[in-house]
């Protein structure tokens, strides 16, 4: 298997504050990983320094996705490249219906790609059977991006998004807080619906909850900005039970 | 200096075409706008708008002209009457050439005996009781290529008996780019139960000095929803004030300006619950493009009496243009102790988080700053309830903002 993710030596700052003290991280394509961790261990930073973020600096290391340096690029371009934050905190566009967002993305992102626009017609279609596979109702598609949904509304929504732009690395923040079991249920069932030989995911998650339903092939703990213990599906379980407390103390 | 002459000579011009009956108060209004002058800044309330900067200027009234082909400007399914220089080109548009003395107090007495002289009869719509006029009214005001230095000035009228329901739109265009001084009255009334969308798109020509006052009194259960648009024009000052004089009358203000390049566009709201039971929203945005300013100043007034008063005035901008300028301050005047009156004023940039969401989904930054402003403005567009014009508006918006947004795939991708 080919390495889809490979980031070395990653140090990031906002402001004063070093977040990411030299992490390591290497996923290949078809596997799914989980970072895990506490509260303030850096996990969210990590997620959205992948996906280009501008409020972090990163000052060494480097982020290749297929063997691109992504250090460079713009979020779009990372898009483009094939990277999908999913956020933890999903933003509310009003009035910009979530049909025209999800047809501007991706047919900004063919263009980048160089790959053939699709029209109205045909974007429908394609969208049509993915909101369908969320159980979501197809009116959503007519209302502003995320306005007014509920926190899970949001959460089905950013897999959707995730299974209409058909990413290479899906990157997963904290996506099952605010769902209650059924939503959970269908989230997962879209996540796995996008696993494939191809294609890698990192789940970042403060808990074990989504584990149970999106298996992983490994596990890290990232605390105080570094990856300091990774493991097989057996570590999450094992820190469900005892807490980062023990890990951390190391 | 007031240039008197000039406006002398524009009267004496005028009067041959006005009823013998009305001279007189004409001309007492001519010497009431020479005893008030322009206001400038030494006005609390026109601190940022000085228009004596206009009064040297020897204004002469505007000709009649060809206006040229319209069709740019005319909406579907719409009633559309036209005015060409202040000139009605519709038969029986104007009937009457009748123009009431203001019957409420002026944002200023000096522009207010300026237009009372020199207006024409613009809109006079009048519905009966319980008249429902089904097609929305399209008012075209047309400034049309002519030499620098002419005037307009035109008086409207809306009076809706009890029950009636109208939609109107205002809607003025300034074609070519010489200097122009426009100064526009419109009474509204609004008898027990009548509904009105009154929409006014100011779209004047870069070089025009706009004067617009409104003034609406709304009875019993009555309500108006008034939404004020400006693109354009050079030294522009709205006045809108809407008074809710008797129980349950309800009113909202949804004002967008957007003005560019070096517009100053100073739009002063009052709201004034003279009674009680009375609900107000005023939701305004403001964008500067280029040095353009704005200013926006929204009074709220709860007169003593005016219990279970519901009013909620949220005022946002959005400033652009590196030179752009924006002031904007709330007024609230409470006198009467059992009252909901909420308000709030933001300025700021665009949202970071929100941009980065829509760039890290592919959308280029300047799609994803379009679209982030658009739905800025969309808070006030999407008000419009009348679809084809609130699509004109959209598109005449985005053509402001730049940026390729198609502006039929916007609308009628989110439901109203």
């Amino acid at each position: 298997m080919t390495t889809l993710l490979e980031v070395s030596n990653l140090h990031a700052t906002v402001g004063d504050t070093e977040i990411l003290k030299g992490l390591d991280l290497s996923i290949r394509a078809g596997e799914v990983h989980a970072v895990m961790g506490p509260n303030g261990a850096g996990k969210s930073t990590l997620s959205k320094i992948l996906a280009g973020s501008e409020d972090y600096v990163v000052t060494a290391g480097t982020i290749r996705l297929d063997g691109q340096d992504l250090n460079d690029m713009a979020p779009e371009e990372r898009a483009a490249a094939g990277i999908f934050l999913g956020f933890q905190y999903p933003v509310e566009i009003p009035g910009v219906s979530n049909m025209v967002f999800l047809k501007a993305a991706f047919n900004a992102q063919r263009k980048q790609r160089g790959e053939p626009e699709l029209d109205a017609g045909e974007f429908l279609a394609w969208v049509r059977h993915r909101v369908k596979q969320m159980k979501m109702d197809p009116q959503m598609l007519h209302r502003g991006v995320n306005e007014g949904f509920s926190g899970g509304e949001k959460k089905r929504n950013e897999i959707l998004q995730m299974l209409v732009l058909e990413p290479k690395l899906m990157v997963l923040d904290e996506t099952d807080s605010g769902l209650d079991i059924d939503a959970l249920k269908i989230v997962a069932e879209g996540i796995n619906a996008m696993r494939s030989p191809q294609r890698a995911t990192l789940l970042v998650t403060h808990y074990q909850r989504l584990l149970d339903h999106v298996q992983p092939d490994f596990v890290h703990v990232l605390a105080g900005g570094r990856i300091v213990k990774s493991g097989g599906p057996e570590l999450a379980r094992e820190l469900e039970e005892k807490g980062y407390g023990w890990l951390q103390a190391a | 200096m007031l240039n008197q002459d000039a406006y002398t000579e524009a009267f004496e011009a005028l009067l041959p075409t006005l009823p013998d009956a009305e001279r007189e108060a004409r001309r007492e209004q001519l010497a009431r706008f020479f005893g008030s002058g322009l206001p400038d800044r030494s006005l609390e309330t026109f601190k940022y708008s000085d228009f004596t900067a206009l009064a040297a200027t020897p204004y002469r009234l505007a000709e009649m002209a060809d206006a040229g082909d319209l069709s740019a400007w005319m909406l579907a399914d719409a009633d559309t009457r036209v005015w060409v220089n202040g000139h009605a080109q519709t038969p029986g548009a104007a009937e009457t050439t009748e123009v009431e003395g203001p019957t409420s107090a002026p944002a200023h007495d000096g522009l207010a005996a300026l237009n009372a002289a020199f207006a024409r009869p613009g809109l006079q719509l009048h519905l009966r009781r319980g008249e429902q006029q089904t097609r929305p009214l399209h008012i075209l005001n047309v400034s049309a290529p002519a030499a620098a230095g002419r005037m307009i000035h035109l008086r409207h009228r809306i009076r809706l008996e009890a029950g009636a329901s109208a939609t109107v739109v205002l809607h003025d265009v300034g074609l070519g780019d010489a200097e122009r001084w426009i100064t526009q009255t419109l009474e509204i009334d609004l008898a027990d139960n009548a509904r009105l969308q009154l929409v006014r798109i100011q779209d004047e020509s870069p070089s025009t000095h706009c004067w617009f006052q409104a003034t609406a009194r709304i009875q019993r259960d009555a309500r108006i929803e008034l939404l004020p648009v400006d693109f354009g024009g050079a030294l522009v000052r709205n006045d809108l004030r809407l008074l809710l004089q008797a129980p349950g009358a309800e009113c909202g203000l949804h004002g967008l300006f957007a003005p560019a390049g070096r517009s100053h566009v100073d739009n002063h709201t009052v709201i004034e619950h003279q009674s009680p039971h009375g609900i107000s929203r005023e939701f305004c945005r403001g964008l500067a493009w280029d040095q353009a300013h704005a200013v926006f100043n929204g009074r709220i007034v709860v007169h003593p009496g005016a219990q279970k008063t519901d009013s909620e005035q949220r005022i946002a901008n959005l400033v652009i243009g590196k030179g752009a300028e924006i002031n904007a301050k709330p007024e609230l005047e409470i006198h009467a102790d059992d009252v909901k009156c909420a308000h709030g004023a933001t300025f700021g940039q665009l949202d970071e988080t929100a941009l980065f969401y829509l760039r890290s989904r592919g959308v280029p930054e300047a799609t994803a700053r379009s679209l982030l402003t658009f739905s800025f403005a969309g808070d006030v567009l999407r008000r419009i309830s009348w679809p084809g014009l609130r699509e004109a508006v959209t598109r005449r918006f985005l053509q402001r903002m730049g940026g390729g947004l198609d502006a039929a795939e916007l609308d009628t991708g989110v439901q109203q």
